[in-house]
């Protein structure tokens, strides 16, 4: 009763309903977001996103012969351990052979151990960490590390705006902020960039005069920051105040790949510069037909994320198909196999099971308050 | 029937884990409110024994039997240090002072970087709690505690939470019992956290921070002090209540905090509010 009523909420947009008898026609899948709490608007966009692509397979008459995808989406509030207790209920009780998700790189370094050990595929379409595939043969990601996005955003600003000598600032204390610090401080180093200085902040810190006081003086080229999309906005706008000319450029990591920076920052922001897997106004037939669908769907423009779960759950059911069956080992062989044109451009995997191409990546400048692809 | 007894502790291995850890938390709450204290270092104490206990198993490769006890003697040792100054503070000073030990551990997890892992905390904890362990201790410490409690120590500890300064002028050592407490709180929260660390594998720094230090309070609050078995019950509502409610999708939270205001509105000594039975 308890699992009919899930799975009907979850696909109540694709007006499936679920009888016992119906279930044994569908394959079911599993997707661990956060749909509740601080950080919902990251598992909303995605749940989107998943729904969307759904709607097109089941229309396009679903997989292995005729059968339909069934999605179950559990939410995790952003809590680790929630989220292993709904990655054991996907596993366990639902016997889900992939799980999307989680949403949080925390959150997947506490599930991936427990979805690898039972051998289930366990795709993660958001994290970014160092790390994350390492933990096992079953782990997928279709999310370009920052380690892959950050050199082509340095190398752009290296190239066009001749960017030698740059400061460093970082959140650290989350996990997001510091592996992504790491990832651009070797490939600033790779590029042979000048590190001026290095300097830290806490998340929830509202202060930074003190670190960008001792960049004023250090007469450097950019400052690169590595945080979540509200610290960032509060770093941009007090450097700003300080006196830092606008000839300085901000080059931020993923955490600045917001809209809400432009409505925070402002001004302020002008000119700062950010690499993406994804950006909304990218022309192709494919990006032009999914977001005049999602707007259809949900009356707002899709962010990169639901644009990531949407191409994975394209993958996904194409893995499911080519399989022959929904059985994890052997959807896991054909999605190492994956060779998907989406969204984000060209798919397929490395044999690390992270994004091989980096081709899709686009560098995004700030241009009066909103992301504009840099001409 | 065996592959679905499997499943079903599949399913649910790490919230029974959760419970019993937590359960053994609420106690080591109510060891200090047992005597009329608000403290709040509870979830500071807990890192302690997480990441003392993770260290010695990743870094040192200790045996696991050797490891537990030393990562509840590592907090009681910071317990019996910082104790003398902070427990001169009584009722919400005592908990700010408490609140700082925990803000002053992170800040020191993320800057040892070298040997904490930073901000992306120690993962790959080997899984070397297992539920007999858990629960064995669990239910050793609720025996423990029934039996100090229907002893003399019991009756002073009851008499400096009604009143402390009556129980001083009736010869209640004020200090030791205070110092005592705290101490033994802060052995099993670091208990608590070594397990915790050995069922789930990963520990970062933002873990024990103050949210969990009002999570391991508001497990004695929901279910009462009167005995030592009160807090566990409410550990096991509060830790149980997002899962069994899971079900219900959207409105999962909603529900439960509507539940937890209607037990602190109509049960205000908590769910468990009988007192212990003394021995004459």
């Amino acid at each position: 009763m308890f699992r009919s009523f899930l799975v009907t909420g979850a696909v109540a947009v694709a007006a499936v309903a679920v009888t016992p008898a119906f279930a044994q026609q569908t394959v079911t899948v599993g997707a661990i977001e956060i749909l509740s709490g601080p950080s919902a608007a990251y598992g909303t966009a995605i749940k989107a996103g998943l729904e969307l692509a759904l709607d097109e397979i089941n229309a396009a008459g679903g997989v292995l012969g005729g059968k339909k995808v069934a999605l179950i989406v559990e939410d995790s509030a952003g809590n680790k351990d929630q989220a292993v207790n709904a990655a054991r209920k996907l596993v366990g009780r639902d016997k889900v052979p992939v799980i999307i998700g989680p949403t949080l790189s925390n959150e997947m370094f506490a599930v991936g151990p427990v979805t690898n050990e039972r051998k289930v595929v366990t795709v993660g379409t958001s994290t970014t960490a160092v790390g994350i595939t390492a933990m096992g043969p079953y782990i997928f990601r279709t999310s370009l590390p920052e380690a892959d996005v950050v050199p082509v955003t340095l190398k752009t600003a290296q190239e066009k705006f001749g960017v030698k000598t740059i400061a460093m600032m970082y959140a650290n204390d989350d996990a997001f902020s510091k592996s992504g610090f790491d990832s651009m401080k070797a490939a600033a180093e790779k590029l042979g960039l000048k590190i001026a200085t290095i300097e830290a902040f806490g998340s929830k810190d509202s202060d930074f005069s003190a670190q960008l006081t001792k960049i004023k003086g250090l007469n450097v080229d950019a400052i690169t920051v590595s945080a979540l999309v509200e610290p960032i906005s509060g770093v941009v706008l007090q450097a700003r105040q300080l006196g830092i000319p606008a000839s300085v450029r901000f080059i931020g990591g993923n955490g600045a790949n917001s809209p809400k920076l432009g409505e925070i920052a402002g001004e302020a922001a002008e000119g700062l510069l950010v690499g993406s897997p994804w950006f909304v106004d990218k022309k192709d037939a494919i990006n032009d037909k999914f977001v005049a669908d999602f707007r259809k769907k949900y009356s707002k423009d899709p962010d990169q994320f639901a644009a990531q779960a949407y191409d994975t759950m394209h993958i996904v059911a194409k893995a499911i198909d080519t399989a022959g069956a929904a059985e994890s080992d052997k959807i896991r062989e054909t999605l190492l196999k994956t060779n998907h044109t989406g969204v984000m451009g060209p798919f397929t995997f490395t044999e690390g099971r992270d994004p091989a191409s980096t081709e899709g990546v686009v560098v995004l400048g700030m241009k009066g308050g909103k992301f504009q692809i840099l001409q | 029937m065996a592959e679905w007894l499997d499943d079903f502790l599949f399913t649910y291995e790490t919230l029974i884990h959760a419970l019993g850890i937590h359960g053994l938390l609420a106690l080591s709450m109510y060891c200090v409110m047992a005597l009329g204290q608000l403290s709040l270092g509870q979830a500071a104490f807990m890192g302690l024994g997480a990441y003392t206990g993770a260290l010695l198993t990743l870094k040192l490769g200790l045996p696991f039997w050797l490891v537990l006890p030393i990562s509840a003697l590592v907090p009681a040792l910071v317990a019996l240090i910082i104790g003398g100054p902070t427990l001169r503070l009584s009722g919400v000073y005592l908990a700010i002072a408490t609140i700082a030990l925990g803000e002053v551990l992170r800040v020191l997890y993320i800057n040892a970087e070298s040997l904490t892992g930073g901000a992306l905390g120690l993962s790959g904890i080997p899984q070397k709690a297992s539920l007999g362990l858990v629960y064995g201790l669990l239910a050793l410490c609720i025996a423990g505690f029934w039996a100090i409690g229907r002893s003399k120590i019991g009756r002073a500890m009851e008499a400096m939470r009604e009143d402390e300064m009556a129980a001083g002028v009736m010869g209640v050592n004020l200090p030791l019992y205070k110092l005592g407490a705290l101490v033994a709180s802060a052995m099993l929260a670091g208990l608590a956290g070594s397990l915790a660390a050995h069922s789930n594998s990963f520990i970062g720094p933002n873990e024990y921070g103050f949210e969990t230090a009002v999570t391991i309070l508001s497990f004695a609050l929901l279910g009462g002090i009167g005995t030592p078995i009160a807090p566990v019950v409410g550990a096991v509502v509060l830790t149980a209540l997002p899962e069994v409610l899971r079900p219900l999708a959207d409105f999962r939270l909603v529900i439960n905090g509507l539940i937890i205001v209607l037990a602190v509105l109509f049960l205000p000594r908590g769910i468990v509010p009988f007192r212990l039975r003394r021995a004459p």
